[in-house]
């Protein structure tokens, strides 16, 4: 086991390192792999995304929800209505989805004022079935088109980036969707971060803890609640934008649309390690990879993996995807409640150790390791 | 008057439909604290089973009434084997649980028995175009005459069960004080398990009545019969039987009168909003329902 002091030139080392390896792999995709990977990987960017906002909600503020796939809804409508009926430029309405979705979250997170658990689960629930309801209803066929939804909504001309440079094509569109969902990845991780580490962030968590406590310690229940709600909305609107600009298409029976894209950001948030920062990233590009996987393996796909789901699987013509993923996210909940991350967290302790710096000036220096390993497991 | 009565009595048959499954949520709501998102799901799965079982020739009633022993078979292995370790530890893991087994069991009839080429399920009941008697003027089929009164003989057999015998006094001692019950004596952990079992017996039941009525058994079957069970759990009071009775009744008739009434803006595609509505202003309004008992917690 080796110890390094936080914040140290080795502990630097680690950061960038890390840092390097990311950038590189973010880099190899687009340039090495097939256009259909590109694409899987930019729907899993915004997949994550969505993952980070529910996060935020349910992760870090204990607050149930299931409601997030009206948010992705309501991202995703934004931009293409604005697009196709008004001729927005797509960059600019990612502003407009977001400020609507941060509205109507805090509108949603009123309920959450004075219900918890299971009441919060139906309340969020009833919103998230409502919405692709609204959406296909009638009255409001002028503005969604109904059960159709509303297709080519995508840019005209890519813009050209400086480092990525020019993109022509269906394929250049593709890879500007990825590097596109990548930026906003990295803004939605800063803005998480920021939101986390923050005197808000702690609120949160005395929220989730104990919500009686965090209001007699002075949290403002109403502010914080709502605002994270807000935030929240706001980053999954984003989330829809995204998957919307990419896939050109949006209905009301989008995937992510329906109550089911709730579950599924769920899925990923628990996979990943739910109340982690880097939780919704684990879990996304497991996501992405196990869909893909399965559904090599219903195609008649080669590699171990796709062998095994195939011996197990093999009698069914339909796809094994959501099922695996049930029955792994039943298997996480039992063997590694803090997901992938957590689990991660918890082998790498074995081999490297950051040890905190000392706090305050008359703190005497720290000699047993042990316990401080101890306790930085108990508070992550 | 006639189509009053004719949505009135429409409406009390799909009612006693989510009456069922609202009184699944109820009994074990009433017991854990937990709400079973599963609910609907197992009892699509159930009508699977059951529509296998009549496919390999047993007659109607009898893969019926297998099919719900099978349910209550699944629902109280679900609570042993899942549920009461996690329970533990927190709540909102319990969610996660049901959850996962939500589109576990979803994904898994798909592939059993193919997503959407459905399998033809007979009715239960007479349902030729004549079998019909006519009360105030108003249609009423056999087909609803049974439905209606299955479900409240089951009702009433339920509240029998509680009332009367010695298990339905400890499933009481336990929705009301389970650290106390345990302490006279009571198997909690055989109470819930059988809370669960009959939970998802009656869920098997309400799924083949819903799979008859409709002639087909699909992946999709119990969705959103479970939306409007959850709404009238709800609407009723989430720990309350007789809560869940009057509400499922209700919001089947308020249901359809609404769709009924006002063709051009509810209609049938925006039936299912009024319960997604209820559910709401009911839980922004008086979170505890109509019936329900009010907890008051202590830090």
């Amino acid at each position: 086991m080796i110890k390094l002091p936080e914040n140290g030139p080795a502990h630097w080392a680690l950061r960038i390192g890390a840092f390097v390896l990311v950038l590189a792999v973010v880099w190899w995709i687009p340039a090495n792999t097939e256009s259909a990977t590109v694409g899987l990987m930019a729907d899993g960017f915004a997949l994550i995304i969505a993952a980070m906002s529910l996060n935020l909600v349910l992760g870090y503020a204990g607050l149930v929800s299931l409601g997030h796939a009206a948010f992705f809804g309501i991202g995703g409508y934004t931009t293409a209505i604005l697009v196709k009926d008004h001729g927005w430029s797509p960059g600019w309405t990612f502003y407009a989805a977001a400020a609507i979705a941060f509205v109507i979250g805090c509108i949603v997170a009123l309920p959450a004022l004075r219900l918890k658990g299971v009441y919060l689960a139906l309340v969020t629930l009833a919103v998230a079935v409502l919405f692709p309801q609204l959406m296909k209803w009638r009255k409001l066929e002028w503005l969604t088109n109904g059960a159709q939804g509303i297709d080519s909504v995508r840019y005209e001309d890519v813009p050209t980036w400086p480092i990525i440079g020019e993109l022509r094509g269906r394929e250049g569109r593709t890879e500007f969707a990825y590097w596109l969902a990548f930026v906003v990845l990295v803004i939605a991780y800063l803005v998480c971060r920021g939101i986390v580490k923050s005197r808000v962030g702690r609120s949160l968590v005395a929220i989730r803890d104990n919500e009686t406590a965090a209001a007699v310690m002075g949290v403002n229940l109403f502010a914080m609640k709502t605002l994270v709600f807000g935030v929240s909305a706001a980053l999954c609107a984003t989330a829809g934008s995204l998957s919307t600009l990419r896939t050109g298409v949006i209905t009301p029976d989008d995937r992510y649309v329906t109550l089911l894209g709730s579950i599924v950001f769920l899925l990923v948030m628990v996979i990943g390690g739910a109340g982690m920062l880097w939780g919704p990233i684990a879990g996304g590009l497991a996501y992405v990879w196990l869909d893909d996987v399965t559904r090599d393996a219903g195609a008649g796909g080669d590699g171990i993996i796709a062998n095994v789901i195939d011996l197990f699987f093999g009698w069914s013509d339909q796809s094994a995807a959501t099922f695996i993923l049930a029955v792994l996210l039943i298997v996480v909940m039992f063997v590694a409640p803090y997901g992938i991350v957590g689990l991660l967290k918890r082998l790498s302790r074995k081999i490297v150790v950051v040890v905190p710096a000392p706090v305050g000036p008359a703190s005497p220096p720290r000699s047993d390791p042990d316990t401080q390993s101890v306790s930085a497991a108990s508070t992550t | 008057m006639e189509r009053f009565f004719q949505y009135f009595f429409d409406g009390l048959s799909v009612g006693a439909i989510y009456t069922l499954l609202a009184l699944g949520l109820v009994v074990v709501f009433r017991g854990t604290g937990h709400l079973n998102f599963a609910q609907g799901e197992m009892a699509m799965f159930c009508t699977f089973l059951v529509w296998q079982i009549q496919d390999w020739g047993v007659p109607l009633w009898i893969s019926v009434l297998l099919g719900m022993v099978l349910g209550f078979l699944l629902g109280a292995i679900t609570e042993v084997v899942l549920i009461r370790p996690i329970a533990k530890r927190s709540a909102g893991a319990v969610f996660v649980i049901t959850i996962a087994l939500f589109l576990g069991l979803n994904s898994l009839a798909s592939m059993i028995w193919g997503a959407l080429p459905s399998e033809a399920m007979p009715n239960l009941f007479p349902d030729e175009p004549d079998d019909f008697v006519r009360i105030f003027g108003a249609v009423w089929r056999y087909e609803s005459i049974g439905i209606l009164v299955v479900a409240l003989v089951l009702c009433g057999l339920l509240f029998a069960i509680f009332a009367k015998t010695k298990f339905g006094l400890a499933m009481r001692a336990v929705a009301s004080n389970s650290d106390s019950a345990r302490l006279v004596g009571i198997r909690t952990g055989t109470v819930l398990m059988a809370s669960w079992g009959i939970a998802a017996a009656m869920g098997a039941l309400s799924g083949s009545l819903v799979a008859g009525s409709n002639g087909e058994v699909t992946s999709n079957l119990m969705f959103t019969v479970f939306i409007y069970a959850s709404a009238a759990a709800t609407l009723g009071g989430l720990d309350s039987p007789g809560g869940a009775v009057i509400a499922g009744l209700s919001i089947g008739v308020v249901e359809n009168m609404a769709a009924g009434y006002f063709p051009l803006w509810i209609g049938q595609e925006m039936k299912l909003s009024v319960a997604l509505l209820t559910i709401f202003v009911v839980l922004l309004v008086k979170p505890s329902g109509l019936f329900g008992s009010t907890r008051i917690e202590r830090v």
